[in-house]
């Protein structure tokens, strides 16, 4: 296959330490830019949780060009797709524009860059972050994945869910928020990532304009190592909810770790489409949505298997991901069944190829894990160095033989 | 750029529906089998059926089982999908341009020849009834499942997983009722894109699909829309309340089409717009405020969207339908532009995609009846001027609408 890019990937680093990547796309007919700051949830003190997807909101509210209408309106008079978000480890913001609007698209998003946090406005989105946080508390699928985060990682910053706690919030000053950001928002931290129909020559001479002026400080400080406790139960009950969902968690690689495309072809198998989960737990009728997949940070993973189920049908579900997992460690995977993994990433590798919105997200995800962006055909090259021997030998490394960490939640107190 | 696009349309000697869209120079081939068959075709008492089968369709074959028909398609990285809707159920594939044959005569064996085995259907029902439940743990989907039949009535507002009731009741005689009387080739539109030969697809498509349901086939069911004005309240413990309301729009082939739509831009088409100003920006009530249309063929239904927490959702019902009637009053000529380039812009970048592309092209068929290029499209948008909005809206009135609340408490502002 060919790859994302046409002439390979261009790196540059401006005086003030500013990173710009940039992939040439010549066969596209748009452009996508962003920024990546390499901070998240996990990079926060517990008494500041949320401030950084706090921030990420307050970067829209006003700069010392731009309002926050001025902000909004630049970006739709473009017509952009834009958006931010934040994660655990990251915060993004991204603009993607037909290739003429470019340099009008990064030089918003670099004004943002330079928010003067407005005071005034501070108030009215925490009442917005409230209402997240409201939304967020009425998602299953949301309260789980904070449920297992505070399980495994219990008191380790990697446990503070993204959007900080109501209290968190309320508490949350202003001015704690703009010392965050002086503190995290420099070329230090930050990369500026483009792709698509672009000169990569142009964009580092609209970065210099820019970005140029930008001072540096102290990269943000080194991250505590976790060390997550995978196994024991831990449960919450919410009898609002119709369904329990029932986790079940092993350890796995980071998502720096050479290991990462055995573990994520083995939970492909385990639990994707097509998978063991799907024809021996979902087609036998034990519940509709079942899965396997990896959630991984920068110094640790987990395995996880879980699924959403009646009640009283929990020991079943449980049962049955236990016996899968059995059968995967006891007789390995066929050939057949590593190779399915592989075309169907290939047909989804050359998909995004296509569009410089999905390669600026693989390209920023690339970034922030190994400092360098992977083309399409590196990304396929680790793909294709999986088989069914090095799942096996992965299973040695990272064994799905203990009982796991158990994580339930739903109207039932399970397992009692 | 790529070579010229080109467009096909004809119909097949077999009867069905061919459009085409030649994308030379790109990475990928997508394709769209659309059934005109759908929820408005099940019998009363065996609602949820129409899911049933396209569940159930792929699930074996007279020459492969369920899991071999998967494992084929996953052979050539094909990646298959399909859904229901209220008029038609659409099977699609995207995948590498060499292995767009293969694809499709694995469609077609599985839409010519399924075998409906007896377990599956079995557990499909199963599942659609856990199904069913799980909706109770998604507020928003439970509030679109209520609003439907106020908006269109019993017979288009159905929901795709039926109810407990008829679910229970589906057999697999019905199933294979279902498929025979409506999958007929005479009900097909098939749309193609992306770099691939598409005379040769649209011979293959009619050697092997042109004699599907030539027997046993009947009409489509006659139906209309039929909507129903007032205020529904429907409680359920959760932290937010769900905020739904529509109204009559235009339909897609209407001349005044563009129009609704660069309005609806105006309202709620990005961050910028009224609505997300107005309720969120300015109030900070909801974080989530929306705007968008539906269309059965032959109308249009247009929805507003929030959800927010108890105490502020009369505050925002109110502002909602204030924006609304605002509209007429102080529209600017530089909000239309706004919302002009916003649709333009996106067919440019989005256009990058090839799926988008033909999940496009299929939607034109299916409503214009031909394929309508993105110049055209964008020709009507650009012709939209303030004047024309404010003669839409004064002669599109708002005042008989319907509105849906789900949540702790009932609304005051709900009634109109």
């Amino acid at each position: 296959m060919k790859d994302g890019n046409g002439s390979g990937f261009v790196e540059h680093r401006l005086a003030n330490g500013l990173k710009i990547v940039i992939e040439p796309m010549p066969h596209a007919h748009s452009a996508a830019g962003g920024f990546l700051v390499r901070t998240g949830a996990r990079d926060e003190v517990p008494e500041l949780a949320g401030v950084s997807h706090f921030l990420e909101h307050m970067c829209f509210k006003g700069t010392k060009k731009r309002d926050w209408k001025q902000i909004t309106n630049d970006f739709d008079d473009m017509g952009s797709t834009y958006n931010a978000f934040t994660s655990k480890e990251r915060t993004v913001y991204f603009g993607w524009v037909r290739v003429e609007d470019l340099e009008k698209q990064l030089e918003l998003l670099a004004d943002m860059m330079q928010s003067v946090v407005p005071a005034e406005e501070f108030e009215m989105e925490k009442k917005v972050i409230l209402e997240e946080i409201a939304m967020s508390d009425d998602s299953m699928e949301r309260k789980v994945y904070d449920l297992i985060h505070d399980a495994l990682y219990k008191g380790h910053p990697l446990s503070w869910p993204v959007l900080g706690t109501t209290d968190s919030i309320t508490r949350l000053s202003r001015d704690e928020l703009y010392g965050y950001f002086t503190d995290r928002y420099h070329p230090a931290n930050m990369i500026l990532i483009v792709s698509g129909a672009v000169e990569p020559a142009a964009v580092i001479k609209m970065a210099e304009r820019i970005c140029g002026d930008w001072q540096s400080k102290s990269p943000r400080p080194d991250r505590l190592k976790p060390k997550p406790v995978m196994r024991g139960v831990t449960k919450k009950v919410i009898e609002r909810f119709q369904r329990q969902a029932v986790a079940l968690i092993h350890p796995a690689p980071s998502a720096v770790h050479k290991d990462r495309d055995n573990a994520d072809v083995l939970a492909s198998i385990l639990g994707g489409q097509n998978s063991r989960f799907f024809w021996n737990i979902i087609q036998t009728g034990v519940a509709p949505q079942v899965a396997a997949g990896r959630l991984d940070y920068c110094d640790d993973g987990m395995m996880l298997a879980y699924g959403f189920i009646e009640p009283d049908r929990c020991d079943e579900l449980l049962e049955a991901m236990r016996t899968e997992i059995a059968r995967i460690v006891k007789d390995g995977v066929t050939e057949d069944e590593v190779q399915r993994v592989k075309n169907r990433s290939r047909t989804s590798l050359a998909s995004e190829s296509e569009a410089p919105y999905y390669r600026l997200m693989q390209m920023i995800q690339d970034i922030d894990d190994f400092d360098r962006p992977r083309s399409v055909t590196e990304r396929l090259a680790d793909l294709d160095a999986v088989t069914p021997a090095t799942i096996r030998s992965y299973l040695e490394r990272w064994p799905l033989t203990s009982d796991g960490a158990i994580v339930s939640l739903g109207p039932r107190d399970w397992p009692s | 750029m790529s070579a010229k696009e080109v467009y096909h349309h004809r119909k097949l000697k077999c009867g069905a529906e061919f459009a085409a869209l030649e994308m030379p120079g790109r990475r990928t081939a997508s394709y769209q089998i659309r059934f005109l068959t759908g929820l408005v075709d099940e019998p009363a008492d065996k609602l949820g059926i129409a899911g049933i089968v396209e569940e159930t369709i792929g699930k074996g074959t007279e020459k492969r089982t369920a899991q071999q028909l998967s494992d084929a398609f996953d052979a050539i990285g094909a990646q298959a999908g399909s859904g229901v809707g209220r008029e038609s159920i659409v099977f699609r594939c995207n995948c590498l341009p060499e292995y767009i044959g293969e694809a499709l005569a694995l469609h077609a064996e599985m839409l010519r020849t399924p075998v409906f085995p007896q377990e599956f259907c079995e557990v499909a029902v199963d599942l659609g009834l856990q199904e069913l439940k799980a909706i109770e743990d998604d507020p928003s989907e439970l509030a679109s499942r209520i609003m439907a039949p106020r908006a269109y009535g019993d017979v288009l507002g159905r929901h795709e997983l039926g109810t407990a009731e008829t679910l229970e009741t589906i057999t697999r005689d019905d199933i294979a009722g279902f498929w025979k009387r409506n999958f007929t080739i005479s009900r097909v539109q098939v749309s193609v894109g992306g770099a691939v030969d598409v005379n040769a697809f649209a011979d293959q498509f009619e050697g092997l699909m042109g004699d599907l349901g030539r027997n046993g086939a009947t009409p489509p069911s006659e139906y209309s829309l039929k909507f129903s004005p007032g205020a529904h309240h429907h409680h359920k413990e959760a932290e937010q309340q769900q905020i739904l309301m529509c109204w009559p729009g235009v339909a897609i082939t209407d001349p005044e089409y563009a129009t609704e739509r660069v309005m609806l831009g105006v309202l709620g088409g990005g961050m910028s717009s009224r609505l997300f100003t107005e309720v969120r920006e300015k109030q900070g009530l909801v974080y989530w405020v929306g705007a968008w249309d539906e269309h059965p063929r032959g109308h249009g239904m247009i929805f507003l969207g929030a959800s927010t927490t108890p105490a502020r959702c009369d505050q925002t019902i109110k502002t909602l339908l204030r924006e609304v009637e605002r509209l007429g009053e102080d529209l600017t000529e530089e909000e239309l532009e706004r919302a002009k380039v916003g649709i333009i812009a996106k067919t440019q970048t989005h256009g990058d995609i090839t799926r988008s592309r033909v999940s496009e092209l299929s939607a034109d068929v299916y409503q214009f009846g031909r394929p309508v290029s993105t110049e055209e499209k964008n020709a009507m948008v650009t012709a939209v001027t303030t004047d024309g909005i404010r003669n839409y809206l004064a002669t599109h009135p708002r005042d008989r609408r319907c509105v849906v609340t789900l949540g702790p408490r009932a609304m005051e502002g709900a009634t109109s």
